[in-house]
């Protein structure tokens, strides 16, 4: 009966002892309170707006000046320099002035009215590719809606009538809907899944600092330590998936049962794999600098960023040995397109057998530990 | 005795840095082998480029010979791959949250009906934009396809009205947009995002290995005085300390860079001795901030956490991914004293863009001053950690 108490006390001791000690506090909570207002900063545009643009008018008729009126006007684009030639163009592209040019030829507008193509040219900073997007979706759309003015204009004075000739022109309608990220968003898109990683990363630090090096606590004190690192961390996921999206203006749509479906398991599969760690890398600093240089490069084994079907196959089946490879997508998944249970079923089951190899794996380390230490001692 | 034979200070500390990390089989693993092979891990997850063969769903309400059209040119396209044929709306959303789809071709009801009746049937793409980078490439590819399937609608109108093939072309695009990426013409990851992630990545070893030479000193009692006994000068013991590290670093990022501009193809038009020299500048400079950051810490992990806060986030801040003329006042300042920022735009002047020289020189002076700047204060705050240590040594013995 005095049992339960004293496992409660235990758990309380393991975490006046994550507060107590300098690092593991810094890490596991200074760290992830400062990482939230940081990380997010470069993001919180969220989307692209006003990519400056020099235009080349070689033309400057009516028309010509119209369509850059109206690429200035969109508000991916703004064009905010004007030059005589391309030489001129490049050496703002060089300085970083500009991140496009705009070329409008001579005879632009006398082909336009005489019914022939008149072709114009986009140049977009291919080393930047959300500005090179962003540039091409504004001059295109500009120079699809004046095209069918034009032709919409043409056809009628030659006596089609008003539906038919929008029908030729464009016979199909075509509707675009990005989903679960309306707008796009940069912050929406990155945010909620980098901070399953700061979790991930975090947790196996703070682990590994109080831990590493040390004989790990036996039998009860060890349990009673992990279920006070996943309480602990149980506020950051709250902390980082519900508050941060909320003061970010994150859309959110997840179900509270099913983000803790997949929390609970992450976080039992990042503490057994702490443990491992310490237990495997007796150097505090090691682990730390391990931890902080692997950080990105699992990032990009997410399938957030960069599509899973890209990643080859083995270093995939590799990367699942790493909690946040399946558990990003899996969050990002309930959380920002509310995904149902069946839909991350297999990233929790995977999340569970990690956390039981893990859990095999540092005891197994430990014992092996102890064991040899005897023996080096009596030598 | 030291100060009269200058050299020897600083080969003494050479050394014994240089048994330092022999002695230390786990720092030598982290200085060469691990950033190669994050690196080649790195280039096999981007060796393809382009993301190909994206995972789409078609909903084909129509069934007819037309949707089957539409549907075998989407699946044509490199960029997608239509894996899933689904009846219903319901089911392909489904497939969408279960991520085995980035996007959805819905093609509606009678389509080649109303096609033929000329009522602009609506198709509708859905993408999942919360997967930015893939979302939009298929939904792009998708709407390709389609505007391809539509202007092949109204050629074949056109024609049937008596309206001769060519001049039904002229008609369906009257302003072509010929599109140029600049520098990067395929629009590759390599280029944009790898070459780029391959530095940040070193960045951090870089720094860490600084931290940890400088903590290994600093926070020993009388580290920082013993370091300067030996070395005769703050600058000597500074650059004893750092200069293994250097070389290392400069092998490592150059195997990387061979890499890229080798086997993975990336594109090289700047200046290679300028490239190299930014290479040692940035190298230098994150060395330097590494080592101030380890004499400003209260521990060695201290140290490493205050590392990991400032190099971890460096790669938004640098504005690769988000421009950073994007960002906010604070997000630009925080970027400017990074020197991942200036390498990084030096390094795409000078690899991808073949920046003029002259343009490049502002970037240059800015991850100089860097150096000087964290090099300078390295340097009053070793010559100033070596004092009242010393002294509380003396009294000690």
């Amino acid at each position: 009966m005095s049992r339960f108490p004293s496992f409660l006390a235990e758990i309380l001791g393991a975490l006046r002892g994550v507060l107590g000690d300098a690092s593991a506090r810094s890490t596991m909570i200074v760290g992830i309170l400062i990482y939230s207002v940081l990380y997010p900063q470069p993001y919180v545009g969220e989307v692209v707006r006003d990519v400056p643009v020099v235009a080349i008018d070689q033309d400057n008729s009516t028309a010509s000046r119209s369509f850059l009126r109206q690429v200035d006007a969109s508000d991916k684009t703004d064009i905010t320099a004007r030059a005589v030639d391309m030489g001129a163009a490049r050496n703002a592209f060089f300085s970083r002035e500009v991140y496009g040019i705009v070329v409008i030829p001579a005879g632009f507008e006398q082909d336009l009215l005489a019914g022939r193509p008149a072709p114009i040219a986009a140049y977009g900073d291919g080393s930047y590719l959300l500005v090179y997007s962003n540039l091409m979706t504004a001059v295109t759309t500009v120079a699809r809606s004046m095209g069918a003015q034009v032709n919409h204009a043409r056809l009628t004075a030659g006596g089609v009538d008003d539906g038919l000739a929008q029908t030729l022109l464009g016979p199909v309608e075509l509707t675009s809907i990005p989903v679960f990220n309306p707008q796009g968003g940069y912050a929406s898109y990155v945010v909620p899944a980098a901070f399953v990683l700061i979790l991930q990363q975090t947790l196996l630090m703070g682990i590994g600092l109080l831990h590493a090096g040390r004989s790990l606590p036996s039998g009860r004190r060890i349990w009673a330590s992990s279920i006070a690192y996943i309480g602990l961390y149980l506020v950051w996921v709250a902390f980082t998936q519900l508050l941060l999206p909320f003061l970010y203006g994150v859309p959110r749509t997840g179900s509270l049962s099913t983000l803790l479906l997949i929390a609970l398991p992450f976080l039992c599969a990042c503490t057994a794999m702490g443990f491992a760690i310490a237990a495997a890398i007796p150097w505090r600093e090691g682990v730390v600098f391990f931890l902080v240089v692997m950080g990105m490069p699992l990032f990009f084994l997410s399938g957030i960023s960069w599509p899973i079907e890209s990643i080859p196959e083995h270093l995939r089946l590799l990367s699942l040995l790493v909690p946040s490879s399946t558990a990003i997508s899996a969050f990002v998944a309930v959380d920002q397109m509310g995904a149902a249970p069946q839909d991350i079923a297999g990233a929790v089951q995977l999340q569970i057998a990690l956390a039981i190899g893990y859990t095999l794996l540092a005891v197994a380390i430990a014992r092996g530990r102890r064991s040899a230490a005897p023996a080096a001692g009596g030598s | 005795m030291a100060a009269r034979r200058p050299a020897a200070g600083l080969r003494r500390i050479l050394a014994r840095e240089l048994r330092q990390i022999a002695a230390r089989p786990a720092l030598a693993f982290m200085l060469v082998p691990m950033p190669l092979m994050i690196f080649l891990a790195l280039a096999a997850v981007f060796a393809q480029g382009l993301p190909r063969d994206l995972p789409v769903a078609v909903v084909d309400l129509d069934g007819s010979g037309l949707s089957r059209q539409l549907t075998r040119m989407v699946d044509a396209a490199a960029d997608v791959d239509v894996t899933e044929q689904l009846p219903t709306l319901t089911e392909a959303r489904q497939a969408l949250v279960a991520r085995r789809i980035y996007a959805i071709l819905m093609i509606p009801n009678d389509m080649e009906r109303d096609l033929q009746l000329g009522q602009r049937p609506e198709i509708v793409v859905f993408s999942n934009s919360q997967f930015l980078t893939a979302g939009g490439i298929a939904a792009r590819s998708i709407g390709t396809s389609v505007a391809t399937f539509s202007a092949g609608v109204s050629l074949r109108t056109l024609e049937a009205r008596g309206i001769g093939p060519d001049r039904a072309r002229d008609l369906v695009t009257p302003i072509p947009v010929q599109q140029s990426p600049l520098f990067n013409p395929s629009l590759d990851y390599i280029q944009f995002l790898l070459s780029s992630i391959m530095p940040t990545v070193m960045q951090i070893f870089i720094c860490a290995s600084a931290v940890l030479a400088f903590s290994r000193e600093h926070h020993s009692p009388g580290g920082m005085a013993r370091l300067l006994r030996l070395s005769g000068s703050p600058g000597r013991a500074i650059l004893g300390k750092l200069l293994p590290y250097t070389v290392l670093a400069t092998l490592v990022l150059l195997l990387g860079d061979l890499l890229l501009f080798g086997p993975l193809g990336a594109s090289f038009r700047g200046n290679v001795g300028v490239f190299f020299l930014n290479g040692l500048v940035f190298i230098l400079a994150c060395q330097a901030l590494g080592a101030l950051i380890a004499l400003i810490a209260r521990d060695v992990t201290g140290a490493l956490g205050m590392m990991g806060l400032i190099v971890a986030p460096a790669f938004g801040f640098a504005g690769v991914s988000f421009p950073r003329f994007g960002m906010s006042w604070f997000s630009q300042g925080w970027g400017a004293i990074i020197p991942l920022t200036p390498y990084l735009e030096l390094r795409t002047d000078q690899t991808l863009r073949g920046t003029p020289l002259e343009y490049s020189l502002p970037t240059m002076l800015w991850l100089g001053a860097q150096l000087l700047i964290f090099g300078g204060l390295l340097w009053l705050m070793t010559r100033k950690a070596a004092r009242p240590s010393a002294t509380a040594e003396e009294g000690n013995a």
